[in-house]
């Protein structure tokens, strides 16, 4: 007597590279993950200044110069929308990891900070307040 | 009564060698679900058409595919919500044995892996109580009906399916929240481990498709909390 050979022949699908350009939501993830990318402009940009202030005035002059290309400062703005977008999903997420309060009191509270920390930042470095 | 359109994706083991697709006209009204088409379909216009349900009310977690793309239970989700043609196609991320059936052992395997059952030392006769807020410490994250849905949103598990994945992390959550269990230390090392709360990366998807509303992206990074302080309180013990 033969043995039965079994009739199964599963199908594995393939999750391709662009698999994230399949659906909104996780276009919206990859935006969210993506706005390091600007981040890392501005990062660069800091420790460029602080490379200048340590060589001196001449240096830290042409920082500033490059500072106010109109470019630098459009990718700038960029990366500071982009880390706004970013806290926002952050701190909608928080709530939901470290469930400590309800979650709009903590959302509001998380933007409150971080207005503040701003305004003190702007205080003590920019004398506009 | 509607005209809808149906687009079926077709996988007979025994004549195809990849999926196709097959369109179906199906009459629809206000309270006809996708479940219904789909039985439409098999009982009058083809039978040899292969899917799963039981229920037809959401408990049962067994008629999951993806309607447009989204994973949907069948039973749910209803035509009057869509346009003339519905797109749909077994749960993505698993292996499909026919039609719309797919292998689920993967994702069976990964619920057992986190020992989905209280683990104590209780042998009393006396009821084992526990306070309301004991209770509410867990109760959302017990509402898993194992639909699998959260495993066909998850990109990850589709890229590396040894991901334990949504449902059985939400589940070792759901018993190591439990004030009558005492197993934390036994599913700890599946949730330190690689493919463990740390393979997530807060896609969120599959907290929005979940039929029951668990919110598994949140009790699996949740679980990376208490797997970062299991962690820290390792590196004190001798």
């Amino acid at each position: 007597m033969s043995t039965p050979v079994s009739a199964r022949k599963p199908y594995q699908p393939k999750l391709g590279r662009s698999w994230w350009l399949k659906h909104n939501y996780y276009r919206l993830y990859m935006l969210r993950e993506a706005t390091v990318l600007p981040l890392l402009f501005f990062l660069g940009c800091l420790l460029y200044g602080l490379y200048c202030l340590t060589q001196g005035a001449a240096h830290w002059q042409s920082f500033q110069l490059f500072m106010q290309q109109g470019w630098v400062i459009a990718l700038n703005l960029l990366a500071f929308a982009a880390s706004l977008f970013h806290a926002k999903t952050f701190f909608a997420l928080f709530p939901r990891v470290m469930p400590l309060a309800p979650a709009w009191l903590m959302i509001s509270g998380q933007w409150l900070a971080t207005l503040l920390v701003a305004a003190g930042l702007l205080l003590l470095f920019g004398g506009w307040l | 009564m509607s005209e809808y359109q149906l687009l079926l994706q077709r996988y007979d083991p025994e004549h195809d060698n990849e999926p196709r697709q097959q369109r179906f006209t199906v009459q629809g009204e206000h309270t006809t679900s996708v479940l219904d088409a789909l039985l439409y379909v098999q009982q009058q216009l083809d039978p040899t058409l292969g899917l799963r349900w039981s229920c037809r009310m959401a408990i049962c977690g067994s008629c999951g595919i993806m309607v447009n793309g989204i994973p949907k239970l069948g039973c749910k989700t209803f035509l009057r919500d869509y346009h003339a043609e519905i797109l749909i196609e077994p749960l993505a991320h698993f292996a499909v044995e026919k039609d719309l059936i797919v292998d689920m052992t993967q994702f069976l395997a990964h619920l057992s892996a986190v020992k989905p059952y209280l683990i104590n030392d209780y042998s009393g006769t006396q009821p084992h109580k526990q306070t309301p807020a004991q209770l509410a410490k867990y109760q959302q994250f017990s509402n898993c009906i194992n639909c699998g849905l959260c495993y066909s949103a998850c990109p990850q598990f589709g890229l590396n399916p040894e991901f334990l994945g949504p449902a059985a992390i939400t589940l070792a959550q759901r018993y190591n929240l439990d004030s009558r269990d005492n197993g934390k230390a036994a599913r700890m090392p599946q949730l330190n481990a690689k493919n463990g709360a740390w393979g997530c990366t807060f896609v969120g998807f599959c907290s929005d498709v979940c039929p029951k509303q668990l919110d598994p992206a949140a009790a699996v990074n949740q679980a990376k909390v208490e797997s970062a302080k299991d962690f820290i309180i390792s590196m004190f013990k001798p």
